[in-house]
C-alpha cells in the first residue's frame, strides 16, 4: 500500500485545524479507507478529545520516537471504526522533543500499512510546523473569512512554495452567509482571490460544534448538521470524486415560523 | 557590429540590418550573407534596415535583391524625407519612435503572487505579473509596476530616484515608498478592503512637490502630456 501523507495547517490558531483533522479522518475512515492521524500539537493536544479518545492514551508520538514503545503500541483504535487510528501528542514535551527527519521516517513506516497518514499541525510557522510540513505529500489550508486568518494562511502558503509543496488545497471554515452579505465578512471569493490556491471546501457556521468538540463526537457523525455536510463533502472531493460546492445561504423561514415566532416574542 | 546582418522577427518575417555606408562593400557582404541564407528569407516577409546615411542606396540595394529573388515589403529607415520615395516598398519611419536607454533596458519580470512575508528586489525597473499579497515587501531601484492587486509594501527608486512611480491595477498599499520618502494610507481607509475592493481603478503614486501624491493612471497620464 502507497499511502499519502496529508498534512492539515493555517498558520493562525483557532481557525479550526483539529477540528478539521477529526472529521476528515473520521470520514475517510468511514468511507472504508484505512487511516492514521497523528497530532502533531506536542504539548497542545487537543486531536484525542476532540476524536473522543482521551481515556486510551499510553503510548504518544514522542515515545514513538525515542523507542520507549513500538509503533502499534502508541496507535490507538477509534472506537466507532476499525479503520482509524490515532498517534496522540505528547503533554509533558514541547515541539522540539521530535524532528523532522524523524516525522517523514514515522510516515514512511505508516506509508506501508495506511491510504492516508494526516498530520495536525500545530499553529505557527516555527519547528512544530515544519515537523508537519517536511513528510507532507498534501497540505490542506484552513483558513477563517477574518483578515488576520487569511494573511496568516498565505504566509503559509508562501513558506509551504519555497519548500517545493505545491499540491496544496484549500478549507474556508466558519463562514457567515449572513455577515457576507452584510458586507461584514470576507466572501468565498475574497479569500481566493488573495490566495489563489484550489478551493476543497467551504464549512459554514455551526455553533453546534462546540458541543460536539466537547463530547468528542465530530461534526461528520451528525447527518442532519449543516458543517458535517460540508466535511462529507470534503472527504468526496478529497477521495477525487467531482461534487458541486453547496450553497451556503442565510436560513430562509417560512411564513408559519416567522407568524409562530412573532407569537413567541 | 557586423556590416550586414539578417536577424529573425518572428512572425514578422526577416530583416536585413545594414550598418555599412559603402556601396561596393554591401553587396559584397550582402554576398557572403545570402550565400548561406537567401533560401530562407525567399517567400517571406523581409524588411530592410537602414541607417541615415546608407539609406541613399536604399533603391540600389533594393534592386540588388530583387535580381537575387529576394523581394522587400517594406524598408525601415530614420527620416522619410531625405529618401527618393519612387519604386521605393513602403517606408517605415523611425524618426519618431524612442529607442529604449540603457536604463530602461533593465526590468525585471516576477510572474506569480507574491505572498506574505516574502520580498523582491530589482535593479532597475520591476514588473510584477500578479498579486503582492499584505506583509510582503518590493524593492527597485526604478518604477515598480504591478499589474495585480498591491496590498504589500513598494519602494520604487530605491536609493533615491524620485521621479520613480509606483503603479498597480488596484493599489491598497499601508505604506508607499518612493526615494526617500514615505507616506501612509489615510487611517479611515484602513482595513476597508473587506468592504469596497471592487470599485477600483489603476492608479499610480509618485512624488509631486516633495510629497507622494496617488493620483488615478487617466488623470497621472493626462498630467505627462
Amino acid at each position: 500500500m502507497a499511502g499519502k501523507v496529508l498534512t492539515i495547517t493555517s498558520g493562525k490558531g483557532g481557525v479550526g485545524k483539529s477540528t478539521s483533522s477529526a472529521n476528515i479522518s473520521l470520514g475517510l475512515a468511514l468511507r472504508g479507507k484505512k487511516v492514521v492521524t497523528i497530532d502533531l500539537d506536542i504539548g497542545l493536544r487537543n486531536l484525542d478529545m476532540i476524536l473522543g479518545l482521551e481515556n486510551r492514551i499510553v503510548y504518544d508520538v514522542v515515545n514513538i520516537v525515542e523507542k520507549v514503545c513500538k509503533l502499534n503500541q502508541a496507535m490507538i483504535k477509534d472506537k466507532r471504526t476499525d479503520n482509524l487510528y490515532l498517534i496522540a501528542a505528547a503533554q509533558t514535551r514541547d515541539k522540539s522533543a521530535v524532528t523532522a527527519e524523524q516525522i517523514v521516517e514515522l510516515t514512511e513506516e505508516l506509508k506501508k500499512d495506511f491510504d492516508y497518514i494526516i498530520l495536525d499541525s500545530p499553529a505557527g510557522i516555527e519547528g512544530g510546523f515544519k515537523n508537519a510540513m517536511m513528510p507532507a505529500d498534501e497540505v490542506i489550508i484552513i483558513t477563517t473569512p477574518e483578515i488576520s486568518a487569511v494573511r496568516d494562511a498565505d504566509r503559509v502558503i508562501g513558506i509551504l512554495e519555497s519548500n517545493n509543496k505545491t499540491e496544496m488545497s484549500l478549507i474556508i471554515n466558519r463562514i457567515n452567509p449572513e455577515l457576507v452579505k452584510k458586507g461584514d465578512m470576507m466572501s468565498k471569493d475574497d479569500v481566493l482571490q488573495v490566495l489563489n490556491i484550489p478551493l476543497i471546501g467551504v464549512v459554514p457556521e455551526d455553533k453546534n460544534i462546540v458541543s460536539y468538540t466537547n463530547t468528542g463526537e465530530p461534526s461528520i457523525l451528525h447527518s442532519q448538521s449543516e458543517s458535517g455536510l460540508a466535511y462529507k463533502n470534503i472527504i468526496q472531493r478529497i477521495m477525487g470524486e467531482n461534487v458541486p460546492f453547496m450553497e451556503i445561504n442565510e436560513k430562509k423561514t417560512g411564513i408559519l415560523t416567522s407568524i409562530i415566532n412573532f407569537f413567541k416574542e | 557590429m557586423e556590416k550586414v546582418l539578417i536577424k529573425g522577427k518572428n512572425f514578422l518575417g526577416f530583416e536585413i540590418d545594414i550598418n555599412e555606408n559603402d556601396i561596393k562593400s554591401i553587396t559584397k557582404e550582402l554576398q557572403i550573407v545570402l550565400a548561406s541564407s537567401s533560401h530562407l528569407i525567399k517567400n517571406t516577409i523581409v524588411t530592410l534596415k537602414l541607417n541615415s546615411k546608407n539609406q541613399l542606396f536604399a533603391k540600389d540595394i533594393i534592386n540588388f535583391l530583387k535580381e537575387r529573388g529576394i523581394s522587400i515589403n517594406a524598408v525601415v529607415i530614420n527620416d522619410k524625407n531625405s529618401i527618393n520615395q519612387e519604386d521605393i516598398p513602403p517606408v517605415i519611419e523611425l524618426k519618431n519612435t524612442h529607442t529604449v536607454t540603457s536604463k530602461e533596458e533593465h526590468t525585471a519580470t516576477y510572474k506569480g503572487n507574491l505572498r506574505n512575508g516574502q520580498s523582491v528586489k530589482a535593479n532597475g525597473d520591476l514588473v510584477i505579473v500578479g498579486n503582492v499579497n499584505s506583509n510582503s515587501y518590493i524593492y527597485a531601484t526604478g518604477n515598480i509596476f504591478v499589474l495585480g492587486d498591491l496590498y504589500g509594501i513598494p519602494h520604487a527608486g530605491y536609493g533615491g530616484d524620485e521621479h520613480s512611480v509606483v503603479f498597480a491595477f488596484s493599489l491598497h498599499s499601508p505604506q508607499i515608498r518612493i526615494g526617500d520618502f514615505i507616506t501612509r494610507s489615510p487611517e479611515e481607509e484602513a482595513n476597508t478592503s473587506v468592504k469596497n475592493s471592487k470599485m477600483n481603478e489603476p492608479e499610480v503614486a509618485y512624488i509631486d512637490n516633495n510629497n507622494i501624491v496617488i493620483n488615478s493612471y487617466r488623470e497621472w497620464i493626462k498630467l505627462k502630456e
